[in-house]
């Protein structure tokens, strides 16, 4: 409910292209008070801030970075909405155009776009000192009366001009100042005017600016407000060839038009001291270099990837460590409540700390992309790599998101979202979870450990492990290439890259970036990850039928040969062998009869023609929240209890005696090598990973999150079944 | 000649580029325009893309993109 325009909050944007700063001006403006929500249907963050100047209030929304209103997808449609007020009901009460000192001519072309609106601006003159040391000198007091608006020279990362900036905001809503609309030619406001009035009386309600937008950019996303296609395609084909008609190309109409505007506006504002040498050059003919290029970033890249993988590694031991910690603490107070102990232990402080497990490598990952974005280093990777990764629907910038992959997928398909284009995007999500993760390591370990190396020892053992690393990989681009060719129907997006100035990164943006992913994985995914953990708990645990547990322990106990007198003293140590050999077994039994274990046994036929019994079948399945699960699984199931790590001596030996029990191959081993390198292939190809399913699902929506699974399941199947059936003929 | 076809290290004024297409209006708001002057100043490794200086900023476009643009040298 409105109280009056007086108490009403104060809506500002801020609106700017890509590499000015203008994050760097929202950190500043509202420090940690903001928070990051999502517009509706898209991928777009929605960073919301709030401040307060001289009493009244004002919401700060930060709009994506673009340098242009032209939307050609819904992600970059977003900007327009919320600027016309499609998005938030209304248009903001005032923009704040962010615009780089130091490229003034190219950043203006924003902000005469912004014009159209009519909504009152103010400009936000940011790199000032980048710009004075590049040896531009521009007359803001020339600048603010061509404008018509307030224009506040600022250093965002340094904080000068902030305060200035926040005064502006607020006498800017109050003295309404506007920077003037375009003077557009009779004949193209005729255009517009006719699209305008046609639309209208098909009952589709445009603003002028929209209109415009439409005439002037090929494939607006714009299209989707109106229902008539046929109508629009006649309706624009007519506007457009008034534009042709008076000698301009619709598409380079508006461009031409402005920056002719633009070159008259600033004629005098900006002086260049042609002493001052642009030091970018001198750099990038080092970092851009065919040789010493390419040998600068694979050195980077293996720094970001060693970090990931290594430096994360410790964080995680102590996480996990806690995690059991907490767990050995916390279960004897349910000592009287089996269930409740199992299901707040094994359930929902297991799934917990499964969730914060992943913040170290996210954390990482983030410093190293807020560095190297900020710095302006990630474009020029970009640059380096978009040919290398063209060909299969990515671009440049999918590079860091797959190479972080082979670490962990879950901050790999986060970093995905510095992609611009979707069509890119998509993909890189979709092929990201391919790549091998640290998560597929100890399963690779266990089973070449166990097979490989002793019988072709340490060397192939080596190779297999080294090779098993890139069969997601391989094939995981082909996959990106048809995707792209046949089922994404997603117009691609022209890989248009600016290669912004060197600059420093600032700790206060890195810090803010690293705690915004961080919370956003906990809160956004980790519910979801949480719920798939009490899942899979519940399955794993349910029907517990006391019997069970009976049975074992009397044949256990008969089989013992022991006195009635010994075997008690044996049980009233719970730590003796006696007594943990009993757990064991029992924790087997119950878990080949849970709910889990009994789909396990009834889909093991779909798993025979890979060579799968049912103990690797339930293996299999409790492992899709997370795949590191199986080797524990496989612990109970082979009555070893879960304590099993990929080294132990126990789990490799019981697995290569383990025989077929019943089928056609009974009395047979169970592990042939057609059976392991099937399972690996299967571990290497297959999304058992509930946390990626949900970070997936938050980055493409949960059609896209079902999909990817269900692909790499089947092709992890498909595969494993290859494999076993070519290597049980051959070997 | 096009832009796809033209030399590292030579400024070449823009002559026009291709109309009706989305890539179109995308290089024209950063600037690629009629009368404008570029330079290649890097290559990508393999050939694609291209680093274009214009107006005081660095580009990066593909050779898909610099086809669209319509060049001539001048000196």
């Amino acid at each position: 409910m409105k109280t009056g325009t007086r108490n009403r909050t104060v809506r500002v944007v801020l609106l700017g292209n890509p590499n000015t700063g203008k994050s760097t001006v929202f950190n500043r403006l509202t420090g940690l008070r903001q928070h990051i929500a999502n517009y509706p249907g898209v991928t777009v963050d929605k960073k919301v801030g709030a401040i307060e100047v001289g009493g009244t209030q004002f919401e700060v929304v930060d709009l994506p970075g673009c340098y242009s209103l032209a939307a050609a997808s819904p992600d970059e449609r977003v900007v327009l909405d919320v600027l016309d007020g499609r998005i938030g009901g209304s248009p903001p009460d005032v923009i704040v155009c962010v615009v780089d000192a130091t490229n003034l001519r190219r950043n203006l072309f924003l902000v005469t776009q912004a014009a159209e609106l009519g909504v009152p601006m103010v400009v936000a003159l940011n790199q000032w000192d980048g710009a004075r040391r590049a040896g531009l000198k521009i007359d803001t007091a020339l600048l603010e009366e061509r404008l018509g608006v307030a224009v506040i020279p600022m250093c965002a990362k340094k904080g000068e001009g902030i305060a200035e900036l926040k005064r502006a905001i607020k006498a800017c809503h109050e003295d309404h100042r506007y920077v003037p609309r375009a003077s557009w030619p009779e004949f193209l406001v005729e255009a517009r005017d006719g699209l305008l009035a046609a639309l209208e009386k098909d009952g589709v309600s445009l603003t002028p600016v929209e209109a415009l937008r439409m005439m002037f950019d090929a494939d607006s996303a714009l299209a989707a407000t109106v229902r008539n296609k046929e109508l629009l395609r006649a309706e624009l084909g007519k506007a457009r060839g008034i534009l042709r008609s008076h000698g301009l190309n619709p598409a380079t109409a508006e461009a031409g038009l402005q920056y002719r505007h633009l070159d008259a506006l600033l004629l005098g504002v900006v002086e260049r001291d042609p002493s001052v040498p642009r030091s970018r050059d001198t750099i990038d003919e080092i970092v851009l270099h065919r040789f010493w290029g390419t040998l600068i970033f694979v050195g980077v890249m293996y720094l970001v990837f060693q970090s990931l993988y290594a430096w994360a590694g410790p964080f995680m031991d102590l996480i996990e460590m806690a995690t059991a910690g907490f767990q050995e603490w916390v279960g004897p107070w349910f000592a009287g409540t089996p269930m409740l102990q199992s299901l707040i232990v094994d359930g929902a402080l297991a799934g917990v700390g499964g969730v914060i497990v992943f913040l170290p490598q996210i954390l990482i990952l983030f410093l190293f992309i807020a560095l190297l974005e900020d710095s302006g280093y990630l474009a020029r990777a970009a640059f380096l790599m978009d040919k290398q990764l063209g060909w299969c629907g990515l671009n440049g910038k999918s590079f860091v998101p797959m190479l972080s992959g082979f670490a962990c997928a879950i901050p790999a398909v986060m970093a995905a979202r510095s992609l611009e284009d979707p069509k890119a995007r998509i993909t890189t999500v979709f092929l990201t979870p391919f790549m091998s993760c640290s998560a597929r390591l100890p399963v690779y370990v266990l089973f070449i450990g166990a097979f490989v190396e002793p019988t072709y020892g340490p060397i192939v053992a080596g190779w297999t492990l080294f090779a098993m690393h890139f069969v997601g990989a391989a094939v995981a681009l082909p996959i990106g290439w048809f995707l792209n060719r046949v089922i994404l129907k997603i117009q691609a997006q022209p890989f248009i890259l600016e290669m912004p100035p060197y600059r420093v990164p600032t700790l206060r943006n890195v810090v803010i970036r690293m705690w915004e992913r961080g919370r956003e994985f906990v809160v956004r995914a980790g519910t979801v990850i949480l719920a798939f953990s009490i899942i899979i708990w519940a399955l794993l645990y349910f029907p517990r039928p006391e019997e069970v547990a009976d049975s074992v322990r009397t044949k256990y106990i008969a089989s013992q040969n022991l006195s009635a007198a010994e075997v008690e003293e044996a049980l009233a140590d719970p730590e003796s062998e006696f007594a943990l050999k009993l757990d064991h077994q029992i924790a087997g039994a119950y878990i080949e009869q849970s709910y889990l274990g009994r789909f396990g046994k009834w889909v093991q036929p779909v798993f025979a023609p890979a060579g799968f019994d049912w103990k690797i079948t339930i293996g299999l399945l409790s492992s899709f929240p997370a795949r590191e699960v199986i080797i524990a699984t496989m612990g109970i199931i082979y009555n070893l209890g879960a304590d099993v790590t990929e080294e132990s001596e126990d789990l490799r030996s019981i697995l290569a005696h383990e025989k077929w029990s019943d089928g056609p191959l009974q009395g047979q081993p169970v592990f042939t090598l057609p059976v392991v390198f099937a399972l690996m292939v299967f571990f290497a190809l297959c999304m058992q990973c509930g946390a990626t399913v949900a970070v997936v699902a938050k980055e493409l929506g949960w059609k896209w999150a079902v999909g990817s699974f269900a692909t790499m399941t089947t092709l992890a199947w498909l595969a494993a079944v290859l494999v076993y059936q070519v290597g049980s003929r051959w070997m | 000649m096009k832009l796809s076809e033209a030399r590292p290290g030579i400024t070449y004024e823009v002559m026009g580029i291709e109309s009706g297409c989305l890539r179109a209006g995308r290089l024209s708001s950063l600037g690629f325009l009629p009368g404008c002057e570029v330079r290649i100043v890097h290559v990508a490794p393999l050939g694609d893309p291209v680093a274009v200086e214009m107006a005081g900023q660095e580009i990066s476009v593909r050779l898909t993109e610099a086809k669209l643009v319509e060049v001539r040298e001048v000196g």
